[in-house]
C-alpha cells in the first residue's frame, strides 16, 4: 500500500489543473491498448482475404491463406491482454454461462466466439481440408493421424467435394465480411458508447476504428507476405505487392478522411469539453497523436504510397517504400489505439485538469507483458504455418507429387 | 491406418473414387446425408457436439437459483444474510449510553453514527457487554479527528478544518473539544477557524490589520448555525469611502488601524469607477490598489 501511495505521489507532480482524487491513476493500462490493436489486425486481415475470395482480386491470391492464418493468430491472442488485466480472469467465463444482455463488454464475448468459431475456424477448415487429406495420405504415423484428426476423418477429395469446399468458403466469407465489420466495429462501439467521456463518446468511433483496422490489417499482411517471401528465398510477386499497396492507400485515405471529419465535427460543435481536449492534444498527446499518429503514421506513408504507387520507380525501390510505409502505418495505428484508450483517461471529468500515465516496466500490466502479447501472435502464426503451410507453390508441388 | 492404403502414388480422381466408396476394396466411411456431403456432415457433427457440450456445461455450472429474482443467485441472499454482523447501529448504543447519544444528537456530529468513531460494536452491544476484549475503542489521538478536519481545498466552505501545524500543534483535540458535542466554544474561535483560505489571503494583503467584523457585522448565532445567521456585507461605495474617499483622515486611528503605519490610497468617490461598486473591480480580501 505504501509503495502504491509513493507511485501516486510521483504521479501527482505531473498533474495539471484540477482533477478528482480517483483520476490520478489510470484504470485501463497498455494492455487495453493492445486489445483493439490486435482485434483491428484480425478484422483487417480478414477483409483483405475476402477481397480475393468474394471480390475476385486475383493478384491477392498469394496472401489469401496467409491473411486467414494471420487473422487466426491475432484473434487467439486478442482476448489475452484483457484476461491479464482482470483481477479474477477465471470469472470472465461467467459471461458465457450467465450472459448479461445489458452489458456491452459481456456481449463482446459472443461476438468474439461467433467470429472465431463460425467464421475464421470454419473458413480455414474448409479451405485447408483437401490439403489436410493429402498431407494425411502422404505422411506416416503420428503426423498422418494428426492431419486425419484435423480433417475430422474426411478423405473425400473428389472434384465435387472440393467444389463444395469452395462454395462453403465463399459463403462463409460472405457472412464473414459483415462479421469482421461487427467484430471491430463492436470494439469501437464499446468506447464510442461511453457517454460520460467526451473523447470517446462519438458515433463515428466504430467507423473510424473499422477503417483503421482495415489499414492495419492490410499493412500487416503486406509485411508478413514480404518477410515470408524473403525467408523462403523467393521474390515477392510485384503485382500482389502493388495491389496491396493500392488497397492500403485507398483505405488510408478513407481512414484519414473519417478521422479528420471526426476532428472537424468536434471542433465545430465546440462542446464544453473542447478546451480540455485541445489542451490534451497539444500537451500530453502531442507526441503520440500529432507527431506519431498523424505525421509519421498517416501523412508520411500516405505520401510515400501515393508517390511510389503511381510513379515509375524501380521494383526494388518500390518494395522498400511499401515495406517502410507499412511499418510506419503499424506504428501509427498502435498510437491511434494508444491515443484513444490512454488519451481518454488523461483528462478529468471536471474538464479542468490532466493527469499522467506511468507505464511500468515489469508486472502483470507492464511494458514487458505488453511486448509479450505483441510477440505471441507471431509465434502462434509460425506454428500455424508449420501445421498448415499456406504456400501456393508448395501446394502445386504436392499436387504434382500426387499426380505422379 | 487403412486410409493410407492404396493412396499414395494414385491420381486424384482415383483416390476420390475410392474415398466416396466406389468399387474400391477399401471401404471408406461416407457420412453424406442426401445432398449434404461427407465433410459438411463431419464438421456439422463437431459443431453440434460442441454446442451440446456447451449447453450441458452451462446446465452443470449455473447455480440452481440463478435468475429467480434477477441476474444473480437467489440463494446468495440467505448466505449473505447469515454472514457475521459487525455493526450494531446507533439505536442499540443508545439503549445503554443514552446521555452520550442525546448529547451527540444535539450537536454538529448528529449525522455521524457512534460506530463511525468507536468502531464496530456488535459483539459489545449485542453479544456480550461484559466481554472486555469487545469493548469499543475511544480514539483520543489527534490524527483520528484530522481524518475529517484537516485542511483540504475540496472540502465544503464552512466545514471546520484546521492546518495541523498551526492549530495547537501536538495537543489532542479532545483537550478542548467534546467529540459528542463539538459546538462552538465559549470563547469564540477566530473567523479563520472556518474561513481559513480567506483569512490567509487577507493576512498578507493591505487589509491585514482590519478585523473581519469591521466589514462583516456578524450575529453571535452565526457560530452556532452559520447558514441561518449569515454575516452582513457592505452594500455601498460609501462604506469603502470611510477610509478611501478623498478628505478622510490621514493620521490618527481609523477603524482600529493606526494610520501612521499605512499609506491609504484615496479616490474621488464621485468620479472614480463611474457607478460601479468598489468590489466589482477590487477584491476586498486582497486589494491590489497601491
Amino acid at each position: 500500500m505504501q509503495a502504491h501511495f509513493a507511485e501516486l505521489a510521483a504521479l501527482a507532480n505531473q498533474i495539471s489543473g484540477f482533477i478528482y482524487p480517483n483520476e490520478i491513476e489510470l484504470q485501463w493500462s497498455i494492455l487495453i491498448v493492445i486489445y483493439p490493436y490486435l482485434t483491428g489486425l484480425v478484422a483487417g486481415a480478414f477483409i483483405l482475404a475476402s477481397l480475393e475470395k468474394v471480390f475476385n482480386v486475383k493478384e491477392l491470391q498469394p496472401t489469401y491463406r496467409l491473411a486467414l492464418l494471420c487473422a487466426m493468430s491475432f484473434l487467439i491472442v486478442a482476448p489475452m491482454p484483457l484476461q491479464a488485466h482482470l483481477g479474477h480472469p477465471e470469472r470472465s467465463l461467467e459471461m458465457f454461462l450467465t450472459p448479461n444482455g445489458n452489458s456491452a463488454m459481456a456481449m463482446f464475448g459472443f461476438v468474439y466466439m461467433w467470429y472465431l468459431m463460425l467464421v475464421l475456424l470454419l473458413e480455414i477448415w474448409f479451405d485447408f481440408r483437401a490439403d489436410m487429406v493429402r498431407w494425411s495420405q502422404q505422411s506416416k504415423g503420428l503426423k498422418s493421424l494428426f492431419y486425419k484428426v484435423l480433417a475430422l476423418g474426411s478423405t473425400d477429395i473428389s472434384e465435387e467435394a472440393i467444389a463444395f469446399d469452395h462454395k462453403a468458403v465463399y459463403a462463409i466469407t460472405v457472412v464473414g465480411i459483415p462479421s469482421a465489420f461487427i467484430l471491430h466495429g463492436y470494439v469501437g462501439f464499446i468506447f464510442g458508447s461511453i457517454k460520460a467521456n467526451p473523447w470517446w463518446s462519438s458515433v463515428l468511433i466504430p467507423i473510424v476504428f473499422l477503417f483503421s483496422a482495415i489499414v492495419s490489417g492490410i499493412a500487416m499482411i503486406l509485411l508478413i507476405y514480404y518477410v515470408s517471401s524473403l525467408v523462403r528465398g523467393q521474390q515477392p510477386k510485384m503485382p500482389c505487392l502493388d495491389k496491396l499497396a493500392s488497397f492500403l492507400l485507398y483505405a488510408l485515405i478513407l481512414d484519414f478522411s473519417l478521422e479528420s471529419l471526426d476532428f472537424i465535427h468536434r471542433l465545430y460543435e465546440s462542446e464544453e469539453s473542447i478546451h480540455i481536449l485541445s489542451e490534451l492534444i497539444v500537451s500530453k498527446l502531442f507526441l503520440s497523436l500529432t507527431i506519431v499518429q498523424i505525421m509519421l503514421g498517416t501523412i508520411l506513408p500516405l505520401l510515400m504510397l501515393a508517390v511510389s504507387r503511381y510513379s515509375r520507380l524501380p521494383a526494388e525501390l518500390k518494395r522498400i517504400v511499401y515495406v517502410i510505409s507499412a511499418m510506419l502505418i503499424q506504428v501509427g495505428i498502435f498510437s491511434t489505439r494508444w491515443n484513444v484508450v490512454i488519451g481518454g483517461q488523461l483528462f478529468s471529468k471536471s474538464l479542468r485538469g490532466l493527469t499522467a500515465y506511468k507505464l511500468e516496466m515489469g508486472g502483470q500490466e507492464g511494458l514487458l507483458a505488453a511486448i509479450g502479447f505483441l510477440i505471441l501472435p507471431f509465434l502462434i502464426f509460425l506454428l500455424l504455418i508449420r501445421i498448415l503451410p499456406p504456400w501456393e507453390d508448395e501446394k502445386e508441388t504436392v499436387a504434382a507429387a500426387i499426380e505422379a | 491406418m487403412s486410409f493410407l492404403r492404396g493412396r499414395l502414388g494414385r491420381s486424384k480422381v482415383d483416390s476420390s473414387k475410392q474415398a466416396v466408396g466406389g468399387n474400391s476394396p477399401v471401404k471408406k466411411r461416407n457420412l453424406s446425408i442426401g445432398k449434404v456431403p461427407d465433410q459438411a456432415v463431419r464438421i456439422g457433427t463437431v459443431f453440434i457436439l460442441a454446442i451440446g457440450a456447451a449447453v450441458a456445461l452451462r446446465q452443470h455450472f449455473i447455480p440452481e437459483s440463478f435468475g429467480e429474482l434477477g441476474h444473480y443467485r437467489a440463494n446468495a441472499i440467505p448466505v449473505i444474510a447469515g454472514a457475521k454482523l459487525h455493526y450494531a447501529g446507533w439505536q442499540k448504543c443508545g439503549e445503554c449510553h443514552e446521555d452520550q447519544l442525546n448529547k451527540k444528537m444535539g450537536g454538529f456530529h448528529k449525522a455521524l453514527s457512534c460506530e463511525t468513531c468507536h468502531g464496530p460494536a456488535y459483539d459489545h452491544a449485542v453479544v456480550d457487554p461484559t466481554d472486555t476484549e469487545a469493548t469499543p475503542k475511544i480514539p483520543r489521538n489527534r490524527e483520528f479527528c484530522l481524518t475529517c478536519h484537516s485542511y483540504l481545498p475540496s472540502r465544503p466552505t464552512g466545514f471546520p478544518q484546521i492546518i495541523e501545524l498551526q492549530h495547537n500543534p501536538m495537543e489532542p483535540c479532545v483537550k478542548c473539544h467534546n467529540p459528542h458535542d463539538p459546538a462552538a466554544q465559549a470563547e469564540a474561535p477566530a473567523c479563520s477557524g472556518c474561513h481559513g483560505e480567506i483569512a490567509r489571503t487577507k493576512a498578507i494583503s493591505h487589509h491585514s490589520l482590519l478585523r473581519c467584523e469591521t466589514c462583516h457585522a456578524t450575529p453571535p448565532e452565526h457560530k452556532e448555525n452559520p447558514r441561518q445567521n449569515l454575516p452582513k456585507k457592505p452594500t455601498n461605495r460609501e462604506f469603502c469611502g470611510q477610509c478611501h474617499a478623498e478628505g478622510t483622515p490621514t493620521s490618527g486611528t481609523l477603524l482600529g488601524v493606526d494610520l501612521s503605519t499605512r499609506e491609504i490610497p484615496k479616490v474621488d468617490l464621485a468620479t472614480h469607477g463611474n457607478t460601479y461598486l468598489c468590489w466589482q473591480c477590487h477584491y476586498p480580501h486582497d486589494p491590489e490598489g497601491k
